[in-house]
């Protein structure tokens, strides 16, 4: 009987082992983000745009406790630069700073959040520039996308190969960096780019579909 | 389209029925966007509910990385808070969306005589499988309450279940693998990862004495199922009496080390004013910190919210919980006049040291008016609640006795 008993064991081990391997991995999918920035005509708000929604959505910005004076959103702002990284400069601080305690700290903020600003940012660096390396790193596009992997946004080629037979490609897709989309490549939506010029916004449309 | 978006589909059914809302009026939008929402008592307190997968609507404190808080009635419906309303809280933002537990690999490494690499099944058939019943507290818990406020998620009551969490003791996996003489600390990491190269890493440490005691358990089922993905599936640590943070999610490297851990998470996060009450004066910095480490004792009652009416002259019966961080609570007391006077409540089952203690007490207000009602717990250390919320600059590990405002009519 011994031996009967042993086969016996070793069969239930080996369907377990199967069982395992076998099975379907275990995924998610997640409701999309819905938060975005309060607009604003203050020039930290392009920055908060490209920087923020990086490492997190906007939401976190949202519900934080009305009152902070600017100050303390400086302090909230370095502390994001120094303990965990992000690819914000020392200029840049004081101004991303500025536009969130504007924005989020009390009745200027309710008045900001009603009456949106709809006044175009001014880009920071001319309507001139066309130069799609500079815009890419002006930007911060790279933080989130790649050319062959998928970061926090798809990649460039994944978007080339998804527009590769649509006519209107360099067209949809400027829109969609400046006006900003979601749904499309997941729950992590693609923020809004409004200080980008219409053909600096075509420029980077047909090297994104150049992969 | 997915088990478990078919899953929400139906919570959020069921929700909407209970709301008298119709499918219909919902279809020109996204469900969520219509989604209820639940108001907690500060300023910017109103959070919307949202269904994320395997959970009912909860409060949203952020999208991405997913920050959920329980609304508090849930506390309410039973002594263990269920998987689908238990609160989700991760750091950083590639978090795994997709898990093949049979690929899924538990390392021990560092200082230990035999590394190893276990599947779940190779660590369900290392020992004696272990039961504990154990709140899971998250460190800023109630940090939307603190005076001054300060930043950091806003948090209500809601961070915080108590589940019965089945495992294997960490004590029996690193025997196992052999602890070798001098070691220090070890230190514990899960699935999710920065999405920027020089982000931090969550990694978290603990002493070497706690790792090897009889408390931590590395668990595979909450509530006698599968851990939900949201909370580390399939394998989670459990640190009972120890706040959230050191509860890593999707656990799957643990590293022996002869020094005291010094990562980011530990150094210089989810830190704590180093002296006894871990407080300073309001709006001050604290001269010296230390590592938050175990719960501090709480009560809360659970069948009335602030601003609810309640009648002269009727006896209600009011409910709640208690518990600590594993000494156990010893009393439980109601005031009714802001503190003056405290009548006792009748504890309920006990399930263990590390759960939540449900308690009971007869009330029949009498005056009409308003009532600041109270609730205090004592443990058996005899530790109590300070009558107010004291301050530290993370606004963690709040305590301070919670006061409903009641009116009597």
């Amino acid at each position: 009987m011994k031996p009967l008993i042993v086969q016996t064991a070793s069969l239930i081990a080996w369907c377990v082992v199967e069982a395992f391997a076998a099975a379907e991995p275990l995924s998610i999918t997640l409701p999309t983000e819905t938060a975005k920035l309060r607009p604003s005509n203050l020039p930290g708000y392009a920055l908060a745009t490209q920087k923020c929604q990086i490492c997190h959505s906007v939401d976190y910005i949202e519900y934080q406790p009305p009152g902070m004076i600017e100050s303390q959103w400086v302090a909230e702002v370095r502390k994001m630069q120094h303990a965990y990284a992000a690819p914000i400069t020392d200029d840049e601080i004081n101004p991303i700073g500025a536009y969130l305690a504007a924005s989020y700290s009390g009745k200027q903020a309710q008045e900001i959040g009603l009456q949106p600003s709809t006044a175009p940012v001014p880009s920071s660096q001319g309507a001139t520039m066309t130069d799609v390396k500079t815009l890419l790193d002006q930007n911060s596009c790279l933080n989130c996308h790649a050319i062959d992997k998928k970061l926090v946004g798809p990649s460039y080629r994944d978007v080339a190969a998804r527009y590769k037979n649509d006519p209107k490609a360099v067209d949809t897709l400027a829109d969609r960096m400046g006006k900003g989309s979601s749904g499309r490549w997941g729950g992590i939506p693609m923020p809004p780019f409004p200080a980008l010029t219409p053909d600096e916004l075509k420029s980077l449309a047909v090297f994104v579909l150049s992969h | 389209m997915n088990l478990y978006d078919e899953r929400n589909k139906l919570h959020r059914r069921l929700f909407l029925q209970k709301l008298g809302v119709t499918a219909a009026s919902l279809a020109f939008a996204p469900l969520y966007s219509q989604a209820d929402t639940e108001t907690l008592a500060f300023g910017n307190g109103i959070r919307e509910l949202v269904a994320y997968p395997q959970k009912r609507p909860l409060m949203l404190v952020t999208a991405r990385p997913p920050h959920l808080e329980t609304p508090f009635a849930v506390f309410n419906e039973g002594v263990l808070t269920p998987n689908d309303a238990f609160f989700v809280r991760y750091h950083l933002p590639n978090f795994p969306t997709s898990i093949d537990v049979g690929q899924h690999r538990l390392k021990v490494t560092g200082q230990v005589n035999k590394p190893l690499s276990l599947s779940l099944a190779e660590l369900k058939a290392l020992g004696e499988t272990v039961e504990i019943v154990a709140v899971n507290q998250c460190a800023g818990n109630s940090r939307g309450f603190s005076s001054p406020r300060v930043f950091g998620a806003q948090l209500g009551n809601g961070s915080m279940g108590n589940a019965r969490w089945t495992g294997i003791p960490l004590k029996t996996v690193l025997d196992r693998a052999g602890v070798r003489a001098g070691s220090k600390q070890i230190t514990l990491r899960g699935l999710d990862r920065p999405a920027l190269p020089g982000t931090p890493e969550f990694v978290k440490a603990i002493d070497i004495d706690l790792a090897l005691s009889s408390g931590p358990l590395i668990a595979w089922a909450m509530n006698g199922t599968d851990i939900p993905f949201l909370n580390g599936y399939p394998i989670k640590l459990i640190i009972p009496g120890y706040f959230g943070s050191y509860w890593v999610k999707h656990l799957s490297e643990i590293e022996v080390i002869d020094h005291g851990f010094d990562g980011f998470f530990m150094k210089t996060a989810y830190r704590v004013p180093d002296n006894e009450c871990q407080c300073v004066s309001a709006g001050s910095t604290p001269e010296k910190t230390r590592p938050i480490s175990r719960l501090k004792v709480r009560s809360f009652i659970t069948n009335l919210r602030s601003g609810e009416n309640v009648s002269a002259g009727h006896a209600i019966n009011l409910q709640g919980i208690a518990f600590d961080s594993g000494s156990g609570i010893s009393s439980v007391d109601i005031s009714d006049d802001g503190g003056k006077h405290w009548q006792a409540a009748t504890l309920g089952k006990d399930l263990g040291n590390y759960s939540f203690r449900e308690w009971h007490k007869t009330w029949e207000p009498q005056d009409k008016g308003k009532v600041a009602l109270q609730v205090r717990a004592r443990n058996r250390r005899g530790e109590e609640q300070p009558a107010a919320g004291l301050w530290n600059p993370g606004g963690y590990a709040q305590n301070g006795i919670e006061t409903l405002s009641i009116l009597v009519v």
